[in-house]
Parts: structure tokens; C-alpha cells; sequence
């Protein structure tokens, strides 16, 4: 589902990634782990098209992006989900209309918007606080609301970029469950992280950056502390 | 088709809370560009009357042709009326001529010295210089009296109109556009957070940008309409009073002169918009990295 052949990625001379090769299997769930400045982002960058590489190609379902013109992004980035460590909700917007916000930009009708709502937001757990505004829930709760927008539209990959960044150890390993349950059913799931409790307690695969390297690619692997 | 409907919708809904979110800064962009607008329409009046004027003036220029003797006026006439340049075509014919100049200064009872003439009128005062050097190649005439300087003013005059119209028009609409830039730009800002999420969320770009773009216009069109009110508030109560003055100094100012105000609505709409909607659509160009 995801497949990068000898990327490279520089800035202003500077690599930030080096000749990475990866492959993530559809309903694959893995970690891509790393210290800060390790070329994490820059690579979930790569794979949501917000970057392209310095040279090399990026695939999404066999699609190579490098060739995407930017009229194409958008129907991309509609077969990814996104889900962000700052959560990246409206504060103005209620935990429904949060979720709602994109289907409707997209003309998708307003008795599909409120079935495909609900059942996001019940995947989350959140069905009971589909009034509340994001300054009334926990970071946790704001992170099922983030994870509920980017499933809603059921996209088959499902991007979180240090999804527990801003929460304590138990919530972040509740969120990392949940994705795991979203994989479960299908869903391609990478999440970058550097939290190494939740990377370890959950043994799945671990691909692992360093100084944008790709340093260690285990299934059922753990984060290694020498690595960072 | 029920989609592209509904994300026009949506586009309308979104430009509404656009509008709603920037406060106060509607007002002052609206009310800049209602004063832009008007400053525009009254200058547009006031060139496009002078104009109107000026080619009146223009239009009362006229040439003589004096025939000679051997030709039939009357066939001159109806060869010359057939130039593009020529209005209008007036034969004098030298009896005619002779009779009143002998009744206006007693002259005494010789043989007729006047040529049959022609007064020729001019489609565009422009013209004056190369329709004179046309009837000087005709064989029938025999000398061609042109008010060459007049013209050349008045084709002077309409030309330091029309490019200071176009000046002035330029100078607003830079403007005009600076400020719908700024105000956009202030809009963009506060909706960041918005934007970037569509945009990660495969939101398209028309439907991003359009709402700004649309904001852009509803500022024209609305400062449009406030500067048509004070326009039309000026034309009830001040242009009677204005053009009475006018026609108690020079009362042989041709009536019937003013550009219709319907016009100038008109034009200070479709440029509102345009200037409001272009505006936008450079500023969102500008400022939104998709």
C-alpha cells in the first residue's frame, strides 16, 4: 500500500533522508519511530504529498506521487487519513460539525454526512459528545475527534504524525489501541512516534530512523534506546 | 450534479461566515472602496459629459468646398456624401450667396463673383485634416476652407480627457486593489487553521480559494450600490442646481449631456467586482500554499 523506492530528501543540501526503501502492506499496522530531527515527519510529509523527494518515488496503492500535479493532490490526500499531534480542530466547531466539516466541502448530503458522522464517532467512542465544543474535551477526547475525521471519509491509510505528542502515557496508549482496532479492519495504519512505552508495549513492526536513515525495519520489534 | 450543488452551497456558506468572521474590517474595505467607486463614477460623469461636449462642439465643425464653375453642385454634393467622413452635406449656391451678401452689404450691381459652395459637416472632428486633403484632389473643386485649428483642439481636449480618465481609473483601481489584498490577506490569516485542514483532508483548491474570491466581489458589488446611492443623491440635488449655473454663462452648451447614470452604475459594479473578486483571487493565489 505504501512503498518508497531510494528516497532521498534534502534541504538546502542538508539530507534529511537517505536513500530509504520501504514497503507497508495493506492493513499493515507498523511504527516509524526515531529520535526528534530524525526524518520522521519529512517522510509522513512525503507520503501525504505535502513534500516531494529530492529524488527517488513514493507510492500510495501504486500510485506514484512524484507525478501527481497539484490539481491531483486533493483526490489523494481523500484516500489518506490524517490525524495530527495538535489534534487540528476547530475550536468554533462542535465535535460533529469538526467531523463533518470535510464531507461536506467534499457535497457529500447531509443524511450520508450524519450516518457516516455518527459511525466515526462511534468507532471513537465519542457518539455521547457530538455536542461539545474541542475546548470542553481532554486531550484524549480531542485526539478520538481527530482520529474520527480522518476515518470518516474510510480511507484505506490512515497517516497519525506523533498522535500521543501531547498526551499523558495512558491515553497515549488508549489512541494507539484504538488505531489498532481501526487496522484491524483494513485500514494501512504508520504511526511516527518517539514514545518509546507505547512502541514497546505494543509489539508490531518497527521501522526506525536515525540522522534520516532507515537504521532498523522489525516486525514485532521494540525502540531500542541506543537508536535514540 | 446534486454535489456540485451542494459544494456551491457550501462555498456560498463558507464566504458568509468569511464575511462574518472579518467584523469590522467589511466596513472599512467596503466604505474604501465605495469612496474609490464613487470618485471613479463621478469622474466617468463628468469626462463622459465633458466628451459628449466636446464632441458636439465637435460635431457643429464644418468645411467649405467652393466649386468650380463647370461642375454641378448638386452632383458634387452627392459625390462627397458618399465619403465616410462627410455627415452631412449643404449646398450653397452662389445666386443664393451673392443675393445675401449683396442684402447684407449694399453692394453694387455687378456680375456675380462667388463660386457654388459646399458646407460639409464632419462624421469626427478627427477627420478634418484628411477629408480636406480629399476634396482638395477633387477636380470640381476649386479651394477647401478648413477649420484645422479647432479641430486639432478639440481632438486634443478628448484625448487629455480620455487618458486622464484612464489615469484616474488606474490610480483607484491600484488602490482599490492593495486594500481588497490586505483585507483578503487579514482574512486567510484568521481562517489559517481551516484551510490547512482542508487542504490535508483532499479538499479542492476551487473550493478553498472561492470563498475569498467571492468575498472579494460582494465588497465590490455592495461598494458598488453605496456609491450608485451617492452618485444618484448627487445627480437629484446638485447637478439641477450645477447646470443651471452652467447654462445661465454659456447658454449655447448643447443639452442633453449627461452619461446615464444606469451606465455608470453599471460600470462601477462590474469594476467593483472585477477589482474585488481579482483581488481576492491574487491575494488567495499569493498567500495560500496548497
Amino acid at each position: 500500500m505504501i512503498r518508497l523506492q531510494n528516497v532521498n530528501k534534502n534541504y538546502g543540501g542538508r539530507p534529511a533522508l537517505v536513500n530509504i526503501n520501504l514497503h507497508i502492506a495493506l492493513g499493515e499496522f507498523a511504527f516509524l519511530v526515531g529520535p526528534s530531527g530524525a526524518g520522521k515527519s519529512t517522510l509522513m510529509r512525503l507520503l501525504y504529498r505535502e513534500e516531494t523527494p529530492t529524488n527517488g518515488n513514493v507510492f500510495i496503492g501504486g500510485v506514484n506521487l512524484n507525478r501527481l500535479h497539484s490539481g491531483q493532490i486533493p483526490l489523494l490526500r481523500r484516500r489518506l487519513g490524517i490525524i495530527f499531534q495538535d489534534f487540528k480542530l476547530l475550536p468554533s466547531q462542535t465535535v460533529f460539525n469538526n467531523v463533518a466539516y470535510v464531507l461536506r466541502a467534499l457535497g457529500v448530503d447531509e443524511k450520508e454526512v450524519a450516518k457516516r458522522v455518527n459511525s466515526a464517532l462511534a468507532v471513537v467512542n465519542l457518539e455521547h459528545k457530538f455536542d461539545a465544543y474541542p475546548t470542553e474535551l481532554s486531550g484524549g477526547e480531542q485526539q478520538r475527534v481527530g482520529i474520527a475525521r480522518a476515518i470518516v471519509n474510510g480511507p484505506p491509510v490512515l497517516l497519525a504524525d506523533e498522535p500521543t505528542g501531547n498526551l499523558d502515557p495512558a491515553t497515549s496508549l488508549e489512541i494507539v489501541q484504538l488505531l489498532e482496532r481501526i487496522s484491524q479492519r483494513g485500514t494501512t495504519v504508520l504511526i511516527s512516534t518517539h514514545d518509546q512505552p507505547i512502541v514497546n508495549a505494543m509489539r508490531r513492526r518497527v521501522i526506525a530512523l536515525k540522522n534520516g536513515e532507515l537504521v532498523a525495519d522489525v516486525d514485532n520489534g521494540i525502540y531500542e534506546l541506543e537508536m535514540s | 450534479m446534486m454535489r456540485t450543488l451542494r459544494i456551491i452551497r457550501r462555498v456560498f456558506i463558507e464566504t458568509f461566515l468569511g464575511l462574518k468572521a472579518s467584523g469590522w474590517s467589511n466596513w472599512l474595505v467596503v466604505s474604501i472602496l465605495a469612496v474609490a467607486l464613487t470618485i471613479f463614477g463621478g469622474v466617468l460623469q463628468m469626462t463622459m459629459s465633458l466628451k459628449n461636449l466636446v464632441n458636439a462642439w465637435g460635431s457643429q465643425i464644418e468645411m467649405s468646398a467652393y466649386l468650380k464653375d463647370s461642375y454641378d453642385p448638386k452632383k458634387v454634393a452627392n459625390e462627397i456624401s458618399q465619403l465616410p467622413e462627410v455627415r452631412q452635406v449643404e449646398i450653397v449656391p452662389k445666386d443664393v450667396a451673392w443675393r445675401d451678401m449683396q442684402h447684407t452689404f449694399k453692394i453694387a450691381v455687378i456680375n456675380n463673383p462667388l463660386p457654388n459652395t459646399l458646407h460639409v459637416k464632419l462624421a469626427d472632428p478627427e477627420q478634418v485634416e484628411l477629408l480636406a486633403t480629399k476634396l482638395k484632389l477633387l477636380p470640381s473643386v476649386e479651394t477647401v476652407r478648413s477649420p484645422l485649428k479647432i479641430a486639432k483642439k478639440i481632438t486634443e481636449v478628448r484625448h487629455f480627457l480620455e487618458i486622464a480618465g484612464f489615469f484616474i481609473t488606474a490610480v483607484l483601481t491600484t488602490a482599490t486593489l492593495t486594500v481588497i489584498g490586505n483585507t483578503i490577506n487579514l482574512v486567510i490569516k484568521a481562517r489559517h487553521r481551516e484551510i490547512e485542514i482542508l487542504s490535508l483532508m483532499g479538499v479542492g483548491h476551487f473550493y478553498i480559494k472561492c470563498p475569498f474570491v467571492f468575498q472579494g466581489a460582494a465588497y465590490g458589488a455592495i461598494a458598488a450600490v453605496l456609491a450608485t446611492l451617492v452618485l444618484l443623491g448627487i445627480h437629484l440635488y446638485v447637478d439641477p442646481y450645477v447646470k443651471d449655473q452652467i447654462l445661465s454663462l454659456v447658454p449655447f452648451m448643447p443639452q442633453n449631456l449627461e452619461f446615464s447614470l444606469l451606465q455608470t452604475a453599471g460600470l462601477m459594479c462590474a469594476l467593483g467586482v472585477a477589482v474585488g473578486a481579482g483581488g481576492s483571487l491574487w491575494t488567495s493565489g499569493r498567500f495560500i500554499k496548497l
